[in-house]
């Protein structure tokens, strides 16, 4: 049978009753939903309603909220529908259940972002070392990880770099540019 | 055994000469530089005609041709492999990222300059270079080679220890060989 969006909408909405959803355009639809009840809703997807692949994890980091948001891309081969599914995770504990006994492949996006910003998956069964070799900084993909101080105090620069421009800055002095307020608060 | 000078010196131009006239390289091909090697090696450039070829391994090698940035994880894999090769040896050090960091000198993870871990004969800017400056980078090579100037390895041995502090200071947990040459 061929689902469409709406259809998967109700269909997800009467399972799980505090989803939260956003109809995007084109094949694309997302919801929201508490972390608890993740596996339980991608589980749903993947075996009643045919969103067999899992296309990716990622990974959000928003800060101002101190919260992790995780993303999971769901794609139905036969209607040709992604579904995102969102979560929220606690900045300061951030401990996700583990999904790679739903697809296998799920255990290498949990691994990089144990590594790249310390989630903790319970029952991840693998070593603690994935990508970085030796590493003992704070997790790199962390917003308040400041890799700029940390290459400085690490690498050793060649001098010669100090008369590199803020490229922001440049644009903005040279063409009169006005930039975005929110946009002054990063660098380069 | 030779020993007056002239003789040796005889000796040393010959022998130079020869050194440059066939340079395989290991082209260790970390981050994007390494898509120049192929055009480089084919028809269109025929570095075969300066006498540069590509080496199998690191024992059959001459010049270790690192291509680009290198994380600290790749840096141990290429001082194991500089260590491998035999004499003579020599460093050829491509593109930006091996000379001051080029993009990525605010990287979490790369080193920024190549000279303080391994010793580099040769560098080639630009980001990437092109062929030509490839080809022109072998021939600055070649002429040091024939003036005797390439001295990376031996400067590796005497300051085996600077070189060692450095590495060490980016590659904490040090699980290499010890070699005694
Ligand atoms: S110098 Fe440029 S082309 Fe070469 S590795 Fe660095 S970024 Fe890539």
């Amino acid at each position: 049978m061929e689902k469409t969006k709406l259809s998967i909408i109700s269909q997800i909405k009467n399972h799980f009753n505090d989803a939260r959803e956003k109809n995007y355009p084109y094949n694309r639809v997302d919801f929201s939903v508490r972390k608890e009840i993740v596996p339980q809703v991608l589980l749903y997807l993947k075996d009643v309603m045919g969103f067999k692949h899992l296309s990716h994890i990622s990974c959000v980091d928003w800060l101002e909220d101190n919260e992790f948001e995780l993303v999971f891309i769901v794609w139905s081969p036969a209607d040709k529908i992604k579904v995102f599914v969102h979560t929220r995770l606690d900045r300061e504990h951030p401990v996700m259940d583990n999904l790679d006994m739903i697809w296998r492949h799920a255990h290498t996006y949990e691994r990089e972002m144990r590594e790249m910003f310390g989630i903790q998956f319970t029952g991840l069964d693998a070593p603690e070392e994935f990508l970085l070799e030796d590493w003992q900084g704070p997790p790199p993909m962390r917003r308040d990880f400041d890799t700029e101080t940390y290459a400085a105090e690490t690498y050793w620069e060649r001098p010669g770099r100090e008369d590199a421009q803020d490229v922001r800055e440049t644009i903005e002095k040279r063409t009169g540019e006005v930039l975005p307020d929110f946009a002054k608060n990063y660098k380069r | 055994m030779i020993n007056d000078k002239n003789s040796q010196k005889i000796v040393d131009i010959i022998r130079n000469y020869a050194r440059k006239h066939s340079l395989w390289i290991l082209a260790y091909g970390t981050g994007c530089g390494a898509i120049e090697i192929p055009p480089t090696m084919t028809s269109r450039y025929d570095a075969e005609r300066l006498g540069v070829r590509g080496a199998a391994t690191p024992r059959q090698a001459d010049v270790l041709l690192i291509t680009g940035y290198l994380t600290t994880k790749t840096l141990k894999r290429v001082i194991r492999v500089y260590e491998q090769m035999q004499d003579p040896k020599y460093v050829i050090g491509f593109g930006s990222c091996t000379i001051n960091g080029g993009m990525y000198w605010d990287s979490y993870n790369t080193i920024k300059a190549l000279d303080r871990y391994l010793p580099v004969d040769v560098y080639i800017n630009g980001c990437m270079p092109r062929p030509e400056s490839v080809l022109a980078g072998f021939a600055k090579l070649q002429e040091l080679i024939q003036a005797g100037k390439a001295d990376g390895a031996k400067k590796y041995k005497e300051n085996l220890e600077w070189y060692r502090e450095n590495q060490k200071k980016v590659i904490p947990t040090w699980r290499m060989p010890e070699y005694n040459w």
